[in-house]
């Protein structure tokens, strides 16, 4: 009886906190694109022509979000029956996003104009007891073009 | 420069506006329909199957499985021997009374053996039971695995005479003839194993489980058709043996004046119901014939029961 009232508890706290977290991390992931939507960023090796002379600097970011018991219980069903695990996605999105942003920031400080070769890497961290993925890392990385001023 | 743009996404390509909540919950309760389906039919199978155990492998197993759990009584002997030089007159005393008290115990065993062999009489290919006697205040009596039934000397303490008795021996004697206690542990088994493959539990977990499921054998639960169907056949063979029913409810009249009482461990592994107190004054009325004697518990036993209170 006890271990259900724990259980409840920790799904509710879990789904409260994490949804609560979410809404307000999506909403400054949102504004804060459309602060650096100025700053152009893809993925090509090649820089755009009529750049005119650049230097060219390494600029990464980096996220580490976790799940939280809601998310991960729900999985746990989802990995029973399958289809579309919708509790992790949102997760990926939100660490992709929040990476490439502060990547994009870091550029953006360094009076960068482009981002260009940029490239992901995600790795799943804290796996070890009972292969329960705890949180999620994201590395985003590119070269920012920083035009010559003299 | 056309061909390098950063357009701006839109949003939800990649996260499903759906709410969270509706897909745990519809998630949730087709697994868990699922789930109910898959023991309901476990259950089933495992308490048709089982039946198919041979009373000898359940006998041979019982003494495996409860050997910590059947009165040493019978097999230990005493260890007083050989050291008595060194005791004190206390010490002697008490183990003069610890040979009195095991010396009767056997007496009760004896005697309880005797009333279920009677009880058997009337049975066709009876399989056998082995009757046991608990010196604990606990108002008690249960039947196991192998035809072992056990009885308290909290519950003879409260029984007016021996019909009384007869009727708990008889419906724990009818449990064992109708293999609830292996249905039982069957039932408990492959739920356990069911459980476990689902949650995943290791391997020690899983032994762990399964050894939890074994200490169980003194509180295996019958459902309540077969304690309805125990109590048919208790009737039937109380009716049989003395010609009449009488004093077969007296335990219930008891157990339903005393309800609450911390003692009274019957209650938990035989659910009292309304239903089967009338069930018995049916039978009882059915079968009123005019000379309804009861038959007293012998003297000897009758005296030293009594419970202290």
């Amino acid at each position: 009886m006890i271990d259900i009232i724990v259980f409840l508890v920790l799904l509710t706290l879990g789904y409260g906190f994490g949804r609560w977290a979410e809404k307000r991390h999506f909403a400054s992931i949102i504004e804060r694109e459309e602060l650096l939507r100025g700053l152009l960023t893809f993925s090509g090796r090649i820089p755009p022509q009529g750049l005119g002379p650049v230097d060219a600097v390494l600029v990464g970011g980096n996220v580490v979000i976790s799940i939280d018991y809601f998310k991960r219980i729900s999985a746990t069903l989802r990995s029973l029956i399958g289809g579309r695990v919708m509790a992790y996605e949102s997760l990926l999105e939100r660490a992709r996003r929040e990476a490439i942003l502060r990547m994009k920031q870091e550029a953006f400080d360094s009076g960068a104009s482009h981002v260009i070769n940029v490239k992901l890497e995600t790795a799943s961290i804290s796996k070890g007891r009972g292969q329960q993925v705890g949180s999620v890392e994201v590395y985003a990385y590119g070269t920012a073009l920083i035009a010559q001023t003299a | 420069m056309t061909e390098y743009s950063n357009p701006q996404i839109p949003e939800g390509i990649n996260v499903s506006s759906e709410h969270p909540l509706k897909d745990f919950f519809l998630m949730l309760s087709g697994i868990g329909i699922a789930l109910v389906l898959a023991i309901t039919l476990l259950s089933m199978f495992a308490q048709q199957l089982v039946r198919f155990i041979p009373f000898e492998v359940e006998q041979t197993l019982a003494a495996n499985l409860g050997q910590w759990q059947l009165d040493r009584s019978d097999t230990e002997p005493l260890d007083e021997e050989g050291t008595a030089a060194n005791l004190t007159d206390d010490e002697i005393a008490l183990a003069q009374s610890n040979r009195e008290k095991e010396a009767y115990n056997r007496r009760v065993k004896t005697y309880l053996q005797q009333l279920g062999n009677q009880l058997l009489v009337n049975t066709t290919d009876p399989l056998p039971v082995a009757l046991h006697y608990i010196d604990s205040d606990m108002v008690n009596a249960f039947a196991t695995l192998g035809g072992h039934i056990f009885v308290s000397r909290g519950l003879l303490s409260i029984l007016p005479d021996e019909n009384s008795l007869a009727m708990v021996l008889a419906h724990e004697i009818a449990h064992v003839q109708h293999r609830d206690p292996i249905v039982a542990l069957g039932r408990g088994l492959t739920l356990g194993l069911a459980l476990m493959c689902i949650t995943g539990n290791g391997d020690g977990a899983m032994a762990q489980q399964l050894l939890g499921e074994v200490n169980l054998l003194v509180g295996l639960r019958f459902s309540r058709d077969a304690e309805t169907a125990a109590d048919q056949a208790a009737l039937e063979s109380l009716l049989q043996h003395y010609g009449h029913v009488a004093s077969a409810d007296q335990l219930f009249q008891y157990l339903r004046q005393h309800q609450g009482d911390e003692l009274l461990e019957w209650f938990s592994t035989h659910p009292l119901h309304d239903q089967r107190i009338a069930m018995i004054d049916q039978f009882a009325a059915k079968h009123r014939v005019a000379q309804m004697d009861t038959t007293a518990l012998p003297a000897w036993l009758q005296l030293s029961v009594h419970r202290a209170d």
